[in-house]
């Protein structure tokens, strides 16, 4: 697949202090990868460097196999990028404001209100086209500033905490859109969110003190062999483990279980055998990659729980 | 691109009240001073006056229109990249394929012309005799010129004072500093060794001076257009140095 971004050596100093230090990673098309860490990883420096916001201290950023340092303005033909706080004009009226944005990133003048009128559809936008954007409210703000990053159809699309402020229903309206637009681009994203991250991303670089710590692939799908099953009451671990399909169980307290299951056994045969040794079946369901548990390893906080 | 960064710059500075204040205070500001000057110049008797009534208003009216340009070219300039920096929004411009060098004549091309109308005030003034008195149009075009071309030079001091800080009041504070050191720096030359006229020569008031008595040099033009390069090539540096563009 086609790298659509390459950093290599990637390091940002503000004064004495190293706000990043030598990221080296890359994105390929239809890849989202989020980046993950406390507040004052490096995140938003990681993402200003991408969009050709700041200077690198060191090292070097390939959008396309184009160097962002030796020839930005061709590199930036093909990014779309939201920050921290939404670019936004409060004076202009939303449609001026997209149609401004669609201008800015060249986009021909006969396919301008195409543009917005698309990029407006896919944000949730169609009524507010008229309303001034000091009247907007924080969600649609933030909807609006996706919208801008969005219009031009770019290849590398960079998005710094895309939700923050959003409803439960915008969130998820959103994750759904950072999916679709990963068929045909390829996102970094930003977040602190961690069921966010899991949800969206296909891969994380966590990062602490400006340094990154792990890149970790998150399969959507659910590891072979594991499940995880709540059953009713207080059930002798080895009970559990005494089932002909499962290999070992580990008891997480309230009547819930990790299963290694034996190969080729699917959870089908799991409840079968639980529900026939006379045990009540509450929940079964497959074990996913603890990111959670990953990322407080990794920066040292401990577990949470 | 640079017709759409000045476009946006002229619609957003006009859905805001500050240039309507400017004109409107600039005009009321400059009627006054008109009318003093024509009831002066009307009460002394004609041996008694050492000037053209046209050389009096050019002198005061224009004058002091420039000292009006003096503070409200900083003011329209700060939120064009101060108040941007502030607020998040350049971070538009400076992922977007424009390059600084667009960004900066963008920006300084709508802020001359939200400053022009500033420039054409003492001549709607002038206006209201037009009919009755007998004034000199080749001396009030060439004070209106010079106007301008102070008005040219302010907006660059004030586009680069405005690149300098995310505080839109510092930059103000810094482009009217500026302003005003070269507009004193002038009274230094009767401290300096006699004959040497740098500081006269730096001081933009002497080369306004030419234009208001209705001379047009080519050295006072080249003056004025000389310190607005020097100006937007420093706001060019400032911004590179800043972002990748």
């Amino acid at each position: 697949m086609e790298i659509l971004a390459r950093a290599i050596d990637l390091s940002r100093r503000f004064g004495r202090y190293p706000a990043l230090s030598g990221l080296d990673f890359e994105l390929r098309q239809g890849e989202v990868l989020g980046l993950l860490g406390p507040n004052g990883a490096g995140k938003t420096t990681c993402l200003r460097l991408l969009s050709g916001g700041l200077h690198p201290s060191r090292g070097k950023i390939e959008i396309l196999g184009i160097d962002l340092s030796r020839r930005p303005v061709a590199a930036k033909r093909h990014l779309g990028y939201l920050p921290e706080r939404p670019p936004l004009y409060p004076e202009l009226r939303v449609d001026e404001y997209l149609r401004h944005c669609a201008r800015l990133h060249r986009v021909p003048r006969r396919g301008v209100k195409e543009a917005v009128a698309e990029a407006k559809r896919r944000c949730g936008l169609d009524g507010v086209g008229r309303q001034l954007i000091a009247k907007l409210s924080k969600g649609f703000r933030q909807r609006l500033g996706i919208a801008q990053a969005i219009l031009h159809r770019p290849r590398l699309l960079i998005l710094d905490e895309p939700t923050e402020g959003l409803d439960p229903v915008q969130t998820r309206e959103v994750r759904a859109l950072i999916r679709e637009l990963s068929k045909d681009s390829g996102i970094i994203l930003s977040s602190h969110v961690l069921p966010e991250v899991q949800a969206v991303c296909d891969r994380v670089l966590v990062l602490h003190h400006g340094r990154l710590l792990r890149s970790e692939h998150l399969s959507a799908a659910p590891r072979a062999g594991l499940c995880r099953v709540r059953v009713a009451g207080a059930v002798d671990p080895g009970q559990m483990a005494r089932l002909p399909c499962v290999e070992a169980a580990i008891a997480l307290g309230e009547g819930r279980y990790r299963m290694i299951l034996t190969e080729g056994a699917t959870s089908g045969d799991l409840a079968r055998q639980i529900v026939g040794a006379g045990l009540e079946l509450h929940e079964l369901g497959p074990e996913r990659p603890d990111l959670e548990r990953v990322f407080f390893d990794l920066i040292g906080a401990g577990d949470p729980a | 691109m640079i017709g759409i960064i000045a476009g946006r710059e002229v619609r957003s500075a006009l859905v805001t009240p500050l240039p309507w204040i400017l004109l409107g205070g600039g005009q009321v500001v400059l009627s006054w001073i008109f009318l003093k000057v024509v009831d002066d110049f009307a009460g002394l008797e004609a041996d008694e006056r050492v000037a053209s009534l046209t050389l009096e208003l050019t002198l005061n009216l224009f004058g002091f229109a420039a000292v009006i340009l003096m503070l409200a070219a900083p003011l329209m300039a700060m939120r064009m990249l101060s108040g941007e920096l502030r607020d998040g929004s350049f971070e538009l411009v400076a992922a977007a394929p424009v390059r600084i060098g667009q960004l900066v004549i963008g920006k300084y091309l709508a802020l001359v012309g939200l400053m022009t109308p500033l420039c054409l005030l003492p001549i709607l003034n002038l206006a209201w005799i037009a009919g009755i008195a007998d004034l000199d149009p080749g001396q009030v075009a060439a004070a209106t010129l010079g106007l301008w071309l102070a008005g040219l030079m302010f907006c660059s001091v004030g586009l680069y004072a405005s690149s300098l800080s995310t505080q839109p009041g510092a930059s103000v504070l810094v482009a009217f500093s500026i302003l005003l050191v070269f507009s004193i720096i002038g009274r230094a030359e009767s401290l300096a060794t006699p004959g040497l006229s740098l500081f006269g020569w730096l001081s933009w008031n002497e080369h306004l001076f030419w234009f208001l008595a209705g001379a047009v040099r080519a050295s006072d033009i080249a003056y004025f257009l000389s310190f607005a390069g020097v100006f937007l090539a420093l706001s060019h540096r400032r911004l590179s140095n800043r972002y990748l563009q």
